[in-house]
């Protein structure tokens, strides 16, 4: 078999010595960042590309890789601990993560995103070992009108992603959406709501938004003082999983690594996607859903091994189309281009040594993340007993370095101030931020291809049910609508949503 | 007479002054850390050639050069924070065809003065757009083909574009005016997906850079008709240029080194120097030529002359083609 012996030469490279340290040495800095809010990997990995210059291309990589994934893991700690996303991809973790915190489970929720990171790592890796150049012609076949109808779906289920009022969730999605307005628009090059500032042309930031609607705004409700004292989290009971805990996790480890590995390949935010993506549907079909919202470790288990899948499967068009889906993978080819390779689809047959090299590294890299993270586990719940005085003003400082790290920028201070001040305006009046961060993602993708889609189509919209790949996506958002809005199930979901 | 002594001796040491004193100052420089401004994001071509030639200076110069991304608006948010840096030689940057050549014309503002501009140090590096086509979608097989092609279906064919106003999208444009045809233009966030369109045969086809359309092309997935250079490009030393077809075509993309405006002439120059020696060695022609880029290398003078000539055609382009100003 070809494949045996390809891996082979990619665990003979991955295991050397040298990058083994160089993988250990990325997956260390990657958690280290992934736990500083707002520090991300793409602001690490562009820092440490110099560096890169003078060492092999496979160790060079190697490194980059595991900072990347390291930071998969790293951020879902605080998410997790404080209500504070590391990372992007980890916002819907602190959604029942923290709440499990609450409760004096941090221990298993850390333990439950570590394992259930690595089960999708591994599986993310013999996926793109076996399948990476036919799943590279799977997202070749997403153009414009397919990729709308995928955000339509997106769309229509986020609903379910929100607890409480129907209207209140429709209601921040469209604020999303709006707020997603904000900036160049794409086909015509016309500002929008810029108000003659340059640093809004290219919109409001993620990171920036949800850093202040999740965790500045998190501060401010615990100065509040009516939280004060239950934020102090309960004793912390058990570090490890229980039996029942493992029964309850594993199917939604698989479905999110499954919707993970797929939503991963597409360009665009994958990692991302895909964590809120698996959340929404383990909250329509876990027998635990009435659970979602206040502490289910089924909320924490999909979401990150959809995260850590994504992150994985987001690697297959870089390396086998050499086009970056997010700009994690631009810098990843910027450091390849720096080292004289230039990536494509020749680099499979070109460089096999590098490619399978990867391969296996992120699987060994998984592997050095998992025994790092699990004595770490004991280390970081001692984190919860640091006293808020030392603890807040801490943590607005990590967040006011981490906003102003990603573009170099004191506007993106600005803008995490505001949105934390949103943030809790919202909260007192009981709207959820989740909805309104998936419609803020989804808004200008959906906007975008839907225009882009008409300009190929010269304006004839019947290329949206033309493709079937888009006809089906449509179906499907079609179905899901009908489901929220049957008078029977919103009545279930009422029960399940009121205490 | 003693008075006109003195004038004398007056003048003398002015010129002493100004002709002894000032060159040291340069000599000096740098005496501390020198921080190079990218107005783009990190891991872009801009910021690759950024990197590349602040490692070296740093070697050179026996000091710190620490790149510093300031991406947005096009590259007007990192010009701007250059513009209002104090022009003492301790702050620099990068600043590209689209920053520095077509912003001016395509924004009704600018973060900066568009009349003082900048100090331009040394031109670093070009780049060629080459023009792909998807076979399946474009039967030709070269550049007076696919006019001809195109004529026929007037409005019915597009190409894709990394964005509104981009180097990219105006040769685009360029192609249109020049040959007289008509085709929509598809913008995206970015070359990487635009690309990925025309591969996949969404978009029809595309005037992308050259290092990662030659990948495209080696692999057979698209087709190469010209590249947009006046010369040959090394990467596709096949593929015709846009100029033997429609004379006068040409659309780069390049990089370079700028200073504040008011930073001393000798400063500028003394690094002007310094990055054409870099360019100049071996090792660094070997390591642009395999990213598919034209090395160059100018003085300050060159490098204002060639960036009025490129304001200047790219002013046209966008008046022809309508373009909206943002």
């Amino acid at each position: 078999m070809d494949i045996f012996s390809n891996l082979w030469l990619g665990a003979s490279t991955a295991f050397m010595p040298m990058n083994l340290f160089y993988g250990f040495i990325g997956c260390l800095l990657g958690t280290a960042i992934g736990v500083l809010p707002g520090l991300g990997p793409t602001a690490t990995i562009a820092m440490l590309l110099p560096i890169t210059f003078g060492l092999p291309p496979e160790s060079a990589l190697i490194m980059l890789a595991g900072i990347f994934y390291g930071a998969q893991y790293g951020g879902s700690t605080t998410a997790i601990l404080i209500n504070l996303p590391g990372e992007s991809s980890s916002v819907v973790t602190a959604i029942d993560g923290y709440q499990m915190a609450r409760n004096g489970r941090a221990g298993a929720a850390l333990a439950t995103a570590a394992l259930g990171s690595f089960f999708a790592g591994t599986v993310a890796t013999i996926l793109l070992a076996v399948a990476a150049p036919p799943l590279a012609a799977v997202a070749l076949n997403f153009g414009p009108a397919e990729y709308f109808s995928l955000m339509v779906l997106g769309l229509v289920a986020s609903v379910a992603l929100a607890s409480g009022s129907l209207l209140k969730a429709f209601a921040m999605i469209v604020f999303g959406l709006i707020l997603g307005t904000v900036g160049t628009d794409v086909e015509s090059g016309t500002p929008r709501y810029v108000f003659d500032i340059p640093e809004l042309y290219d919109g409001l930031n993620f990171v920036a938004v949800s850093m202040g609607i999740f965790g500045i705004c998190e501060i401010l409700r615990n100065l509040e003082g009516e939280h004060e004292r239950s934020v102090g989290v309960k004793r912390v009971t058990g570090l490890m999983l229980t039996r029942q805990d493992i029964k309850r996790i594993i199917a939604p480890v698989l479905r999110g690594t499954a919707l993970g590995s797929f939503l991963g390949i597409l360009p665009g935010g994958g990692a991302m996607l895909a964590s809120f993506a698996s959340y929404a549907m383990e909250k329509r079909i876990s027998p635990n859903r009435a659970e979602f919202g206040k502490g289910a470790i089924e909320g924490v288990a999909a979401p990150e091994s959809a995260n850590n899948a994504g992150a994985q499967t987001s690697f297959i068009p870089m390396l086998t189309l050499g086009i970056p889906g997010n700009p994690v993978m631009a810098l990843m080819v910027g450091a390849m281009i720096i080292q004289g390779i230039t990536p494509g689809p020749n680099v499979i047959s070109d460089e096999p040594a590098l490619f399978w090299g990867m391969i296996v590294s992120m699987w060994s890299g998984n592997l050095m993340l998992v025994i790092l993270n699990l004595p770490l586990i004991g280390l970081w719940v001692k984190m919860l007993t640091v006293p808020y005085h030392l603890l807040f003003p801490a943590i607005i400082g990590f967040c006011c370095i981490g906003a102003y790290s990603i573009n170099n920028s004191v506007f993106d201070v600005f803008v995490m101030a505001g949105f934390s001040v949103i943030g809790f305006a919202l909260s007192k009046m009981r709207f959820e931020p989740a909805p309104l961060l998936l419609g803020f993602i989804l808004g200008p993708m959906l906007e975008e291809n839907l225009r882009r889609a008409m300009l190929i189509s010269q304006g004839d919209p019947s290329i949206f049910v033309r493709s079937p790949l888009s006809l089906s996506l449509l179906i499907f958002a079609v179905v899901v609508l009908a489901l929220v809005l049957s008078p029977s199930i919103s009545r279930k979901r009422e029960e399940a949503f009121t205490e | 007479m003693k008075l006109k002594r003195f004038m004398t001796i007056a003048a003398a040491a002015t010129a002493i002054c100004v002709v002894g004193l000032q060159p040291s100052h340069a000599q000096d420089y740098p005496t501390k850390t020198v921080t190079v401004v990218v107005p783009f994001a990190a891991g872009g071509n801009t910021d690759t050639f950024g990197r590349l030639v602040a490692e070296e200076l740093d070697k050179r110069l026996g000091q710190r050069f620490i790149v510093e991304n300031k991406p947005g608006a096009g590259g007007n948010i990192g010009l701007g924070d250059l513009a209002r840096s104090k022009p003492d030689g301790y702050t620099i940057g990068m600043g590209t065809v689209s920053s520095n050549a077509i912003n001016q014309t395509l924004y009704k503002t600018l973060p900066y003065d568009k009349e003082k501009g900048f100090a331009p140090i040394s031109l670093i590096a070009s780049l060629p757009n080459v023009l792909v086509v998807n076979p399946d979608k474009i039967k030709a097989n070269n550049v007076e083909e696919l006019i001809a092609f195109l004529k026929t279906e007037p409005g019915k064919h597009t190409y894709a574009s990394s964005g509104v106003g981009t180097s990219i999208h105006l040769a685009g444009e360029l192609l249109a005016t020049k040959a007289g045809i008509k085709i929509t233009h598809v913008p995206y966030k970015g070359s990487s997906q635009a690309i990925l369109d025309v591969v996949a045969g969404h978009v029809d086809m595309m005037f992308d850079n050259i290092p990662t359309a030659a990948q495209q092309v080696k692999a057979g997935k698209v087709k190469a008709l010209a590249v947009t250079s006046l010369g040959k490009a090394d990467l596709l030393p096949d593929v015709p240029t846009m100029a033997s077809t429609i004379p006068g075509f040409e659309a780069t993309s390049w990089h370079g080194l700028f200073a504040p405006p008011g930073t001393p002439p000798e400063i500028v120059e003394k690094l002007s120097k310094e990055v054409q020696a870099i360019i100049a060695e071996p090792a660094m022609q070997e390591k642009l030529k395999a990213m598919g880029v034209t090395p160059v290398g100018n003085t300050p003078a060159e490098f204002q002359a060639f960036i009025d000539k490129e304001t200047a055609k790219w002013a046209d382009v966008i008046k022809a083609a309508n373009v909206p100003l943002q």
